[in-house]
């Protein structure tokens, strides 16, 4: 129960609770930003566990924190967020391209190589 | 006690005491010889604000009454053997989520379609286990027309005590049977509602499910702050489903100490000119009216016969049963089944030499009949 | 964040059983982000849910919840609404619980346009008991209990609430949780019974021998085989045939719901009114 938690470690646009997290590539698959990949993890259940790769790339659309269905991934909110002195990204041909190389990673964080 | 005096059928009677005993809701489907009660019941539940609802079946009938119950209400089904069938799984139900309801059960000609319109006492071992699993049925019956009334009146309040679905067994005979009864009056009945507990704390402070090895579960009202969780599961002190080893045990272990251990104030029985009998005769619901008549007979001709009859039938009355078969040789059980209730006595007397007269072809069992039995085998 | 569920969740209870990339968990957001967007108080709503993994639902949501037998949801639900028709029930099963044994009770469900919200979570098989078919399962697709292939026909469901009567159906997939929150709250706030069907996703139990063995796999198979509503009805018979169509496809405000009218029968044995007759209704059969 003390695993579930939705407070922000430190004014990040997204974040995610890794006890929670299935690692079903969901959230990966619907970020448009290429904010979010899976990385190797021996210790979970399927091998994976999400990973926030480039935050600085999120633009809060809040489809990750939608699509999750076990309170995995969380997105800031705008106002609190701009409070803190932070803001959201806006969306790139970079980062799209970057979501794209992604996917066709099967999921898959680039650096981790192809799966 | 004060009575009045009214001119009825058992079927409309149970119906009138469902009414005057606090119920607001009725869930149901027409099955013969059962349907008068869903006919006078839906004249009278919303005439007094309550529901009366025609559901699509048998089950659908009782999960609406399960349903109406769980918000807190006094909820009353009826039916007869088949419809009991139906009902099985959701008995259970309401069994294991420990909520209170009345059913009342028409007896008619069994199994299955059987005899729809005769009468037949063949669900005695039927309400022991409607359901499967581990439980403890209350069921009574009602073995006059008055008892028609005061029965579904004390269901309500066993149902309310114990937290389970009560069965009130009539047969066909006393269902359908008009005539003179002598029943108490409403300001009697109501004086006598004994409705559910309800904890009165904070929210945060109650759990439905946690109680005594003894007792009984309390299930506040739904809509009124305190949210908890009704299943069929297994479940914890808030109703949440768990598969924990001794949560399991002591759950099944308490759905039978809360009756089992109880039973003093569920147990009813009637001992009719049975102080000097040397033949007791063992009969219940409308057999039990003939019976009588047939002991005024046998005793003119000698024979001191008495009747003993159960009036709750289950938790069956085994200690007083045992108390009388211990000094009494001559015993007959007399029914319309096949000895259904027969072999509880049996088990309850640790004898195998009880008698039987079993009638299973419709008809209802004629005092001359038991006198002939009697003299027969005794 | 974009929504803070802890107030509407049992905590004690999480994580959720149900498997990874389930559908299920985003339609119970879905379902809780509604909830709170109709200001509706905890205590003055009802979740009845029936047997199977969205059958679980009930237990997670911190609201009056009933889980009941197999297919009987609605049965209970009818009984939970009549005995305090002022406060909400909405009903939670999956396809075989309210297609297969709870047939009866969802078509009478919506005939008697009694006013709750039933959303049927559909993945296409039986899911907690392991891959048994269900009246969705497609033609052709492996199942447990049909290891040859599937014979058994489908149903639709919308169409055969639309048959039954229901005076709200809509249909929408978990693959877009802000659109699947809009539709609930119109089929939460319709008088009457409202079906709602939610395609969802089972690659454990149909998707794994069915070539979905991926979480993402069987949700670009439902993408596949669902299509708004606006684009379904230009399409020809043919084109239709392997489609969905997503959105709301009946609202009728003109039927009256069944508290309302137990009301009157309420208002005839207080002698408040006269009995009821066929001039009181438009439709005479």
């Amino acid at each position: 129960m003390g695993t579930f938690t939705m407070e922000n470690p430190g004014d990040q646009p997204v974040w995610v609770n890794t006890d929670n997290c299935k690692a079903c590539d969901i959230c990966v698959s619907v970020c448009p930003s290429g904010v979010l990949a899976m990385r190797y993890e021996v210790k979970s259940t399927l091998g994976a566990m999400i990973s926030v790769e480039h935050p600085e790339a999120c633009i809060g659309c809040q489809e990750c924190e939608l699509s999750c269905p076990d309170f995995a991934i969380y997105v800031a909110d705008r106002k609190e967020l701009k409070e803190a002195g932070v803001s959201f990204a806006k969306l790139t041909d970079d980062a799209k391209a970057r979501q794209e190389a992604i996917k066709a990673n099967n999921y898959y964080s680039l650096e981790q190589g192809a799966r | 006690m004060a009575t009045r005096e009214v001119i009825s059928t058992g079927n409309e009677l149970a119906a009138i005491a469902a009414v005057d005993a606090g119920c607001k809701f009725f869930g149901g489907y027409p099955l013969t010889p059962s349907s008068e009660v869903m006919h006078v019941v839906s004249d009278l539940l919303p005439a007094i604000g309550g529901v009366a609802i025609q559901m699509e079946d048998e089950i659908a009938g009782i999960c609406a009454v399960i349903g109406a119950a769980m918000v807190g209400q006094r909820a009353l089904t009826a039916t007869s053997g088949p419809g009991m069938s139906l009902k099985a799984e959701q008995l259970g139900l309401a069994q294991m989520a420990e909520v209170p309801l009345v059913c009342v059960n028409v007896m008619r000609g069994g199994p299955s379609t059987g005899l729809p319109t005769r009468v037949s006492q063949g669900d005695i071992l039927q309400s022991k286990n409607p359901s499967h699993g581990d439980y403890k049925s209350i069921t009574l019956c009602a073995g006059s027309l008055a008892e028609c009334y005061t029965e579904v009146v004390r269901a309500f309040n066993i149902a309310d005590r114990f937290m389970q679905p009560v069965i009130v067994l009539l047969d066909e005979t006393i269902g359908h049977m008009h005539g003179k009864a002598d029943i108490p009056t409403l300001e009697e009945v109501q004086a006598g509602i004994v409705p559910r507990k309800k904890f009165d704390g904070a929210p945060e402070d109650y759990f439905p499910y946690e109680c005594e090895h003894d007792e009984p579960a309390v299930l506040n009202p739904m809509y009124e702050g305190y949210r908890y969780h009704f299943t069929g599961l297994h479940h914890d002190k808030n109703g949440y489903p768990t598969e924990e080893i001794e949560t399991c045990r002591k759950l099944i272990q308490r759905l039978d100490d809360k009756v089992a251990l109880h039973e003093d104030e569920v147990e009813s029985y009637e001992e009719f000119m049975m102080d000097d009998a040397e033949v007791m005769i063992i009969a219940y619901g409308s057999v039990s009216l003939a019976a009588k008549e047939s002991i005024r007979h046998l005793r003119a001709d000698g024979i001191k016969a008495g009747l003993f009859r159960p009036i709750t039938i289950w938790p069956s009355p085994a200690t007083k049963i045992k108390e009388y078969t211990d000094k009494i040789k001559n015993v007959i059980v007399v029914e319309l089944n096949i000895g259904q209730f027969h072999s509880e006595v049996q088990r309850a007397a640790a004898r195998l030499d009880i008698e039987g007269l079993f009638k299973v072809n419709g008809r209802p069992l004629s005092p001359h009949e038991i006198v002939s039995k009697v003299k027969e085998v005794f | 964040m974009a929504f803070n569920y802890e107030k509407y969740l049992r905590l004690e209870k999480m994580p959720t059983l149900w498997c990874w990339g389930c559908g299920d968990g985003v339609i119970l957001k879905a379902f809780v982000r509604a909830i709170d967007k109709m200001g509706i108080n905890q205590d003055d709503i009802c979740v009845v849910s029936g047997i199977g993994c969205s059958g679980r639902f009930s237990s997670y949501v911190d609201f009056n919840t009933v889980h009941t037998t197999h297919g009987r949801t609605i049965a209970y639900a009818t009984g939970i609404k009549l005995a305090r028709p002022e406060k909400m029930v909405v009903c939670v099963a999956g396809d075989g619980d309210a297609l297969a044994i709870g047939g009866n009770h969802t078509i009478h469900g919506c005939r008697r346009n009694i006013d709750m919200t039933m959303i049927i979570i559909n993945n296409f098989i039986y899911g907690l008991t392991n891959s048994q078919t269900s009246p969705t399962t497609p033609q052709g697709m492996w199942t447990v209990s049909q290891k040859a292939g599937n014979i058994d026909p489908t149903f639709d469901t919308c169409n055969l609430a639309i048959a039954a009567g229901a005076s709200f159906v809509a249909r929408e997939t978990m693959l877009e949780p802000k659109k699947l929150e809009k539709i609930l709250i119109k089929a939460m706030q319709h008088k009457g019974f409202s079906m709602m069907e939610v395609l969802s996703n089972c690659h454990i139990n149909l998707g794994r021998k069915n070539k979905m063995v991926s979480a993402m796999e069987n949700l670009e198979w439902i993408d596949s085989i669902s299509i708004s509503k606006k684009k379904y009805d230009t399409m020809t018979e043919e084109e239709q045939l392997n489609l969905l169509p997503l959105g709301v496809l009946k609202q009728d405000l003109e039927v009256r719901e069944y508290c309302d009218m137990y009301k009157e029968i309420q208002k005839v044995h207080q002698g408040e009114r006269k009995k009821i007759t066929q001039d009181d209704f438009v439709k005479k059969i």
